[in-house]
């Protein structure tokens, strides 16, 4: 058991930094609440206490000041405010003093100006002498600028401009990204017709918006953009399926290229669309060289040590 | 109805008083708050109070809820100052009668936790820390 004096707890403050069980982030708070406590604790009548005594009324301190703000923000949520005012700590007062009680806490109504809580501070001060802290500390909460969220009346008041603009600004940063995308219609359309730009609302906003992101503009009608034809895959055909079913599974497992597969199919096709009657479609067919795939690992890479 | 119009006006009219009375102690109140400087610290109660979420760029609050604080850790104190005198003093010898009834006053657990019960804080502290299992039991019942 360890007595200390009030004298003591100030020089020993600076060694407390042992315990590192509790929360280490808190340790400088901690330090001031025990040196404040131990003033209060002298200025009522102690001469001497326990180590462990004034930890406990220190964490119960904290505890308190902690649960008034807690209550407070709760008043003030309620009321659907953010900022906490003076009602809403006389409101968190009361709740933490109804274990002990005060004068008028049964009375539900009561004006909160007028309560006893008030009362009984008033007096305190009144009373009680004025014990300054013993040494002067900077302010250790760091304090940032607090960007308020802008209310609905300071947005109504601008009218929707202010939306917009953050809208416009947050797609602007995005343009580099867009500038990519504008670029494949102007190359794809060999006519000169200018794709989703073309598109007008009649609103300026508007018209920015959908140059600046595609996506989100009018889908054309057919004929609007020229667009390279599908071209059905020679499987999907049903007499190429038919003729050559087996062999494609062996070439394919034989690592032959997948062209060299199709190309009998192919030229079957050939063959006999020159006598179809069938129009401009199928004549892609002829007009395009065959591709041809190689599946296997290249042996002139330079480096490569085989 | 004219009777009954000038009640109610007069009526309305007590109670605005009323609410500018309450007004008035309150700013009154508030504005003492900075003639007083309690022994909390401001920058440790909004550092605890940031802790808890409540946001307030008033000075007059954070003074408020220190105030508050203080008066708390004060009553707390006195109460348990009063269970450490009003424990019957120990037998001392009679060289020393001058000194009989002089104690030093030591804030205990013991005096404290009586203190904090009233206040809804139930602590419960140990009274002694034991090496093993088996220490402070009978010697022949230990097994060694």
């Amino acid at each position: 058991m360890e007595v200390g004096r009030v004298e003591d707890c100030m020089k020993k403050v600076g060694h407390d930094g042992t315990r590192k069980s509790r929360a280490s982030g808190d340790e400088f708070a901690r330090a001031i609440g025990k040196i404040a406590v131990a003033q209060m604790c002298e200025s009522v009548g102690f001469q001497s206490f326990q180590q462990s005594a004034l930890e406990k009324l220190t964490d119960v301190t904290t505890w308190y000041i902690w649960n008034i703000g807690k209550a407070a923000q709760l008043y003030a949520n309620l009321a659907g405010r953010m900022e906490g005012n003076v009602f809403d700590v006389i409101q968190g007062l009361e709740e933490l003093s109804l274990p002990k009680g005060f004068a008028g806490a049964s009375d539900v109504d009561h004006c909160l100006a007028s309560s006893g809580i008030v009362r009984e501070i008033v007096q305190y001060i009144g009373d009680a002498d004025d014990i300054p802290f013993a040494y002067s500390i900077p302010p250790f909460s760091v304090a940032r600028e607090r960007k308020l969220a802008p209310s609905f009346s300071q947005i109504g008041n601008d009218g929707r401009a202010d939306l917009n603009a953050d809208k416009i600004e947050s797609v602007r940063q995005h343009q580099k990204m867009d500038v990519s995308y504008m670029n494949f219609p102007q190359q794809v359309n060999g006519n000169g017709s200018e794709g989703p730009s073309s598109v007008t609302f009649g609103d300026g906003r508007a018209t920015q918006r959908t140059v600046s992101n595609p996506f989100l503009a009018a889908p054309l009608h057919f004929g609007v953009k020229e667009v390279s034809h599908v071209v059905p895959p020679v499987k999907l055909s049903d007499e190429a399926a038919v003729r050559y079913p087996v062999e494609q599974n062996h070439n394919l497992d034989n690592n032959m290229s997948v062209m060299e597969t199709f190309a009998p199919a192919i030229e079957a096709m050939k063959s006999r669309l020159c006598d179809s009657e069938v129009g401009q479609k199928k004549l892609l067919f002829n007009q395009r060289p065959a591709v041809h795939f190689k599946i296997g690992i290249g042996k002139n890479y330079p480096g490569w040590s085989s | 109805m004219n009777n009954m119009n000038s009640s109610n006006s007069q009526q309305q009219q007590q109670s605005s008083e009323a609410r500018h009375d309450d007004d008035a102690v309150l700013t009154e109140f508030l504005a003492s708050l900075m003639d007083y400087t309690p022994t909390i610290p401001d920058e440790l109660v909004e550092h605890y109070l940031a802790k808890s979420g409540f946001q307030c760029p008033d000075v007059r609050l954070v003074r408020l809820v220190a105030v508050a604080t203080q008066k708390f850790v004060a009553d707390v104190a006195t109460d348990a100052l009063q269970q450490c005198k009003a424990r019957p003093a120990p037998v001392v010898k009679d060289k020393r009668d001058k000194q009989q009834k002089e104690k030093r006053l030591v804030l205990t657990m013991e005096d404290l936790s009586k203190a904090l019960s009233e206040y809804g804080v139930n602590m419960k502290h140990q009274e002694y820390f034991a090496d093993s299992p088996s220490t402070g039991m009978d010697p022949a019942s230990r097994e060694e």
